[in-house]
């Protein structure tokens, strides 16, 4: 990191219960609020959709939002550098599940786009119809933003890790 | 056969617009895919495409219009083209139309990777 990428501005920041509602006005708020060309403003409302679904959806810790409507809780952080943008998106899960996910993103971090793109269509169609899984979502953040995974998992008791992702977007 | 109608709502811009028109043939999907119960949604627009393929068999136009799908919706829209698809092989009459916005590279790479899984021709057309 060389002395300009310090001077970040943070953009959004969001810590709790990753809704629906709260993601699709956020996404749109995005869209908004930043100044920069359409191809990359797109990108990064696909990310921002991909990722924060991922943490609403596969969260190990949930919340009762609603009557009967649970909603994963983590948080998200969206930077913005002089040269990239830096989404960064953090959450529990299931310790069993560190393993698999680690697996996931080490794979993603070492293909090619094209190779990305047989192993998202290879992905997508060996999925069940009712869960597609996180994994997918993974893979077309990846391509999206043309940038490796940058993952992180600490282990939190023995039941829990704690999975940070951040994926940076180059302007 | 009964039409299928969802008209966009702008407190859940999450949910796409949808025409099923079994008397004209045409389908229309338009707007945004990224609602959280995807299966729910998308099964009885599955249904409706097995029912008219199996029981219509008249000539079908599916017009897409989705500006963007998240990769769950995505699994849904491959079944539908794959329906299409197989429709197609037992010799009905299919157009598919994916009208997509130039300014969005990324939807070229999304369509190109449906017609390289399910076979079927998907025809561009510029959103205006």
């Amino acid at each position: 990191m060389n002395l300009k990428d310090c001077h970040a501005k943070k953009v959004l920041s969001f810590h709790g219960p990753l809704t629906i509602s709260l993601l699709s006005f956020i996404s749109n708020y995005l869209k908004l609020i930043i100044k920069t060309d359409q191809v990359l403003l797109s990108r990064l409302y696909k990310i921002f959709v991909e990722l924060t679904q991922n943490v609403s959806y596969y969260s190990a810790e949930v919340r009762e939002v609603e009557k009967g409507i649970k909603s994963g809780i983590g948080w998200f952080i969206l930077y913005e550098y002089e040269k990239y943008y830096l989404f960064s998106t953090g959450n529990l899960i299931k310790r069993n599940d560190a393993y698999k996910l680690t697996r996931n993103c080490t794979e993603i971090n070492s293909l090619s786009e094209e190779n990305l793109r047989v192993l998202k269509r290879e992905t997508r169609s060996q999925a069940k119809i009712r869960d597609i899984g996180a994994h997918i979502g993974l893979i077309q953040t990846s391509l999206l933003s043309g940038n490796s995974l940058d993952f992180n998992i600490s282990e939190v008791n023995s039941k829990h890790s704690y999975f940070t992702l951040s994926v940076k977007l180059d302007k | 056969m009964e039409n299928i109608v969802i008209k966009e709502v702008p407190d859940s811009p999450y949910y796409p617009e949808v025409n099923f028109n079994a008397d004209k043939g045409i389908c229309e999907i338009s707007g945004e895919s990224y609602m959280e119960e995807t299966f729910k949604f998308y099964s009885p627009l599955l249904d409706w495409i097995v029912r008219y393929t199996d029981e219509v068999k008249k000539p079908l136009t599916f017009n897409f219009k989705l500006t963007y799908f998240n990769t769950n919706s995505s699994r849904l829209i491959l079944d539908m083209l794959d329906i299409l698809k197989k429709y197609q092989d037992n010799n009905g009459n299919v157009t598919v139309v994916w009208y997509y916005d130039p300014e969005d590279p990324d939807m070229i790479d999304e369509i190109e990777d449906f017609e390289m899984e399910t076979g079927i021709k998907i025809n561009l057309v510029e959103l205006e």
